[in-house]
């Protein structure tokens, strides 16, 4: 690949992940911005901080912004906002 | 500042000089004290870690201003992880700090108690009484999916499910120690902090319940799910959002010592940033060139050999357009790929505390 196809490539994952990232700090009213949070930080426990009751808002979350339900995944799928953005958008993960 | 448990480990046991700590590099094998870590219990000798009391009236005050995080209401039931930065926003160190009565108990990473140490001193302030614990405590580590069944063997049942980061005041054989819910590796983790005249015997008692596992296996298992290594992550010059430890930063509380760094950083975008890497043979060297298309694109951060994947396993730091999973980009003339983390699931993820 040319290095324009690899940040054309890259592109698509940060915007996935952008699109995460603002769907958790709205949909659970996190006092910071959308940004400050990196793909790759864990999300439950360490990192982010989110609890059981955060995980039931998010599978809400995101069958309602990318019509993905993660109801039966296990909890790997909420590993890092990368290893979501795999899961809601297929097209990541078929390249990976 | 060799191990307090150093007369109790083996005798071929590989040791380490790390920061100012000579540390168990590793009992046996490091894939078989990794595989332990993985698979069932794992007993760690954390004693390069420093342990620094800060007491006095303006105790609080001083480690609200010294801390990246927030810890004004830190309670002594409660530990965090947080960054400490200097004014240039470069890390001094990432600690866990805990909620005294008087003040707070800050645990320095492997290594680098005396760099703390300094820093603190170099900013302390009256009202503030800074005393280095390292001489009379120290921190034996228990990780691993079954980490919880050493701590109802060893100790009590009910300390193994409190809740994350939680802390409590717990007995062992007539000893008080202070207990706590941590981990580093995404496994099931545990702390104790206790007088060193009793660390023997407390290590002798929970390696009846798990084996021990060296600074290798462990700095392999917190690579494995992004936890950051300060020692190898913190190069000089990088900012904290470079290395990608932004979540060991509160960038909401009102000051701190780096934050205008930190914020200029974050607000000035660019610069470059950290993503994991599997893929060509042998292990890169830090500051091994990344290439993109032929172009030159960043440096290798860390890199080891993974048991769990069985593979080479990195961070490499490049241009933030190119910070993402999937890509393929070559590392000293071989092709790697980098990563979404986790880069292993811990098998904790899927068990319960029983």
């Amino acid at each position: 690949m040319t290095i324009d196809e690899l940040r054309a490539k890259a592109a698509e994952r940060q915007q996935t992940c952008s699109q995460i990232k603002k769907m958790i700090v709205s949909r659970l009213d996190l006092e910071i911005e959308p940004d400050w949070i990196t793909d790759d930080q864990p999300l439950f426990g360490r990192g982010l901080e989110l609890d059981s009751l955060d995980v039931l808002e998010l599978y809400v979350a995101i069958e309602a912004e990318f019509g993905v339900a993660l109801y039966d995944s296990e909890m790997a799928v909420f590993g890092s906002v990368s290893r979501l953005a795999d899961e809601v958008n297929p097209a990541l993960r078929a390249t990976a | 500042m060799a191990s307090v448990l150093a007369t109790t480990h083996p005798t071929d046991t590989v040791y380490g000089e790390v920061g100012d700590a000579t540390v168990p590099l590793r009992f046996s094998s490091t894939s078989e004290e990794y595989g332990v870590l993985r698979e069932r219990a794992a007993v760690i000798d954390l004693g390069g870690h420093g342990l620094i009391e800060i007491t006095g009236p303006a105790a609080v005050d001083f480690a609200q201003r010294l801390l990246a995080r927030d810890v004004e209401y830190l309670t002594s039931d409660r530990c965090m992880m947080s960054l400490v930065l200097d004014e240039d926003g470069q890390v001094v160190d990432q600690v866990v700090a805990f909620g005294r009565e008087d003040g707070l108990l800050l645990e320095s990473s492997c290594g680098a108690g005396a760099r703390l140490l300094a820093h603190l001193r170099a900013h302390q302030e009256d009202g503030v009484e800074i005393t280095d614990r390292s001489g009379d405590l120290t921190v034996i580590g228990l990780e691993g999916p079954y980490a919880w069944g050493v701590v109802g063997r060893l100790i009590d049942a009910e300390l193994a499910s409190l809740p994350f980061e939680s802390v409590a005041e717990a007995t062992w054989d007539g000893v008080e120690i202070v207990f706590a819910r941590t981990g580093l590796t995404g496994e099931y983790g545990y702390q104790m902090i206790v007088p060193i005249e009793a660390a023997a015997a407390l290590w002798t008692g929970a390696l009846e319940h798990a084996s021990p596992a060296g600074l290798e296996a462990l700095e392999l298992a917190m690579l494995e799910v992004r936890q950051p290594i300060p020692r190898h992550e913190a190069t000089p010059g990088a900012t904290v959002i470079e290395i990608g430890a932004n979540w060991l930063v509160d960038i909401t509380k009102d000051d701190f010592v780096g934050k205008d760094a930190v914020v200029e950083a974050f607000e000035g975008g660019g610069g470059r940033r950290t993503v994991g890497f599997t893929g060509c043979a042998g292990v890169p060297a830090p500051g091994t060139r990344v290439q993109a298309g032929g172009q030159d694109v960043g440096e290798i951060v860390h890199a080891v050999h993974s048991v769990g994947l069985d593979a080479t396993l990195g961070l490499a730091r490049v241009d933030a357009d190119l910070a993402a999973a999937g890509l393929d980009l070559t590392v000293g003339g071989l092709s790697v790929t980098t990563l979404t983390s986790p880069y292993i699931v811990p098998k904790s993820w899927s068990i319960p505390i029983i």
